[in-house]
């Protein structure tokens, strides 16, 4: 296993002081993909939100360790019912966005970083339809034109919040075996959101369950064998 | 034809009125496309209603200091009105956006108590201001004839203040707007471009209410930017196209008021009004006509079930 990216060190989460997990003591290496696993009202958005700095924990550390000095960038690709249909980007346009990281106030996008995003919109395999209004494409032409926005920022981790929301299944698949494909390819940290158990199995490496308040980690291999969740889920009967 | 020559004539009595609706036109529709895009058109409407309380509570100061009648002119009573429109509107976008930010309660349920509750003291502090009452009810009705040089010169500031920032902000505004948690994951600061956007909003919507009222204020805050948006197919052409119609209705509407006298505010909104059913209409027609040549001809099924 590659050395650590993010590490928690007892951390608790939660709102307005209110702690919904407590005790969360993890790592996150470099390279891996990491599935956090959990139903609805698990505490899986709060623990993103957390992990990207988007919500403070209440108690304990995150250390996110880079070895260029920079500050890790998270390549963060949102659920697509989270964005408004009323704004009329195109593909292109949401993909832009990826490189306003490097483009101060005040100044226009230079040629070279359009260049840029259209390489990746090509890569996810978006080019064909990124002239199309975002708001109308399909739930998987919409991620993967998330996804080229994400890397675009050039990311250290790839952050996907139910990528698989609104998405048929064929799509789903499609999405997934892409995802992996580039964790592969860029050796790329991938943190993927999902409640899916059967895509964890198949691409993740990592899972970090949250379960009734508790959290649980391990490989795929040690915490989702059969007789393991059987003991998890036996807890929560018993 | 007589009436658009005296109104483009350079000696029009009423040119002041002309040109500062005419930029109120063009400008409230540059922000209002953002509060119609995050979805606060209740904000629009409270926001003018708020900075013409402002308004009627500045001109109510004298009167609780018990100022005589005559010691304070006009220039006075301006200067009065602009602080108050200025200092409420500003307050009350920051202490909105805070409320949204925070996202509890019931906004819609928010902003409507404080709409209606500055409308009835806009109108009770009027009402019982001897200095005020006459000229400054009748801003709040939208009846804009009485716009000196002063007016003019701070809308055509506010222009090029709101045309500047967009201008050079305008990625920074829209990344916010559309995918705040994007933003955030970017380094953005979320809440400078977020203070940034509505101190923009609140001082076009006081600027505007000074000049021409809260009527015409709220109508060109919206209408312009949700009639652009039924054909509009870019933020950009959004943005421009609102601005223009906000522009050209205000210069019709002031024509069509001076021509048959009837009170400017009113007019202009009704215009906007109608330009806004038409092009509704107009938009569901070109889709239907659109769904029509799309669909395969009847004929060539017929024909193909006879095969």
């Amino acid at each position: 296993m590659n050395e650590p990216l993010i590490t928690l060190d007892q951390l608790v989460i939660g709102y307005n002081n209110q702690p919904l997990m407590a005790g969360i003591s993890l790592s996150i290496p470099r390279g891996s993909f990491t599935a956090i696993l959990g139903a609805n009202g698990s505490g899986k958005s709060t623990l993103l939100k957390t992990l990207l700095g988007l919500q403070p924990p209440i108690a304990g550390r995150i250390q996110i360790s880079s070895p260029t000095g920079n500050p890790v960038v998270f390549g963060y690709v949102p659920q697509t019912m989270q964005l408004d249909p009323l704004y009329l980007l195109s593909g292109f346009d949401v993909a832009r966005m990826g490189v306003y990281r490097r483009i101060g106030p005040g100044r226009l996008v230079p040629p070279g970083e359009n260049a840029f995003v259209r390489e990746y919109l090509q890569a996810c395999g978006a080019d064909g339809f990124a002239h199309q209004r975002f708001a109308e494409l399909s739930g998987g032409q919409k991620q993967r034109v998330l996804i080229a926005r994400a890397l675009a920022t050039r990311p250290d981790v790839l952050v996907l919040d139910e990528p698989t929301a609104g998405v048929d299944t064929a799509a789903t698949q499609s999405l997934l075996e892409f995802i992996s494909q580039l964790h592969a390819d860029r050796n790329l940290t991938v943190l993927l959101v999902t409640h899916d158990l059967p895509l964890v199995r198949k691409h993740a490496e990592q899972v970090i369950w949250l379960h009734q308040g508790l959290i649980r980690i391990g490989t795929v291999a040690e915490l989702l064998a059969p007789e393991r969740m059987a003991q998890i889920l036996e807890m929560e009967i018993g | 034809m007589e009436t658009l020559r005296q109104m483009l004539s350079p000696d029009f009595l009423l040119g002041n009125s002309l040109y500062t609706s005419v930029l109120i036109g063009l400008a409230c529709p540059l922000v209002g496309v953002f509060l119609v895009l995050r979805r606060l058109v209740f904000m629009g409407v409270a926001l003018p209603q708020i900075s013409s309380t402002g308004v009627a509570v500045a001109l109510f100061i004298p009167f609780w200091l018990g100022v005589v009648p005559g010691s304070h002119t006009a220039h006075t009573e301006h200067l009065l009105a602009f602080a108050g429109s200025t200092v409420f509107s500003l307050a009350a976008v920051l202490a909105l956006a805070f409320l949204e930010r925070r996202g509890r309660g019931q906004p819609e349920g928010r902003l409507g108590a404080v709409y209606v509750v500055a409308a009835a003291w806009s109108i009770l502090l009027l009402s019982k201001n001897q200095y005020g009452e006459i000229g400054w009810l009748d801003l709040l009705k939208g009846e804009i004839i009485t716009i000196d040089k002063a007016d003019l010169v701070l809308t055509a500031a506010t222009l090029v203040v709101v045309l500047a920032v967009l201008g050079l902000f305008y990625k920074e505004l829209l990344l916010v707007s559309f995918d705040r948690t994007m933003a955030a994951t970017l380094g953005k600061n979320v809440a400078f471009w977020d203070v940034l956007l509505y101190l923009l909003i609140g001082m076009t919507v006081s600027m505007s209410v000074l000049s021409v009222g809260p009527l015409i204020s709220f109508g060109f805050l919206l209408i312009p930017a949700l009639t652009a948006h039924l054909f509009a197919q870019s933020m950009r052409q959004l943005t421009i196209l609102a601005s223009l119609l906000g522009g050209v209705v205000a210069f019709i509407g002031f024509g069509l008021a001076y021509q048959w006298d009837w009170p400017i505010g009113p007019t202009d909104v009704a215009l906007l009004g109608l330009v806004y059913a038409v092009a509704w209409v107009a938009q569901w027609l070109i889709r239907l006509f659109a769904v029509a040549r799309r669909a395969p001809p009847r004929v060539a099924v017929t024909q193909r079930r006879k095969a």
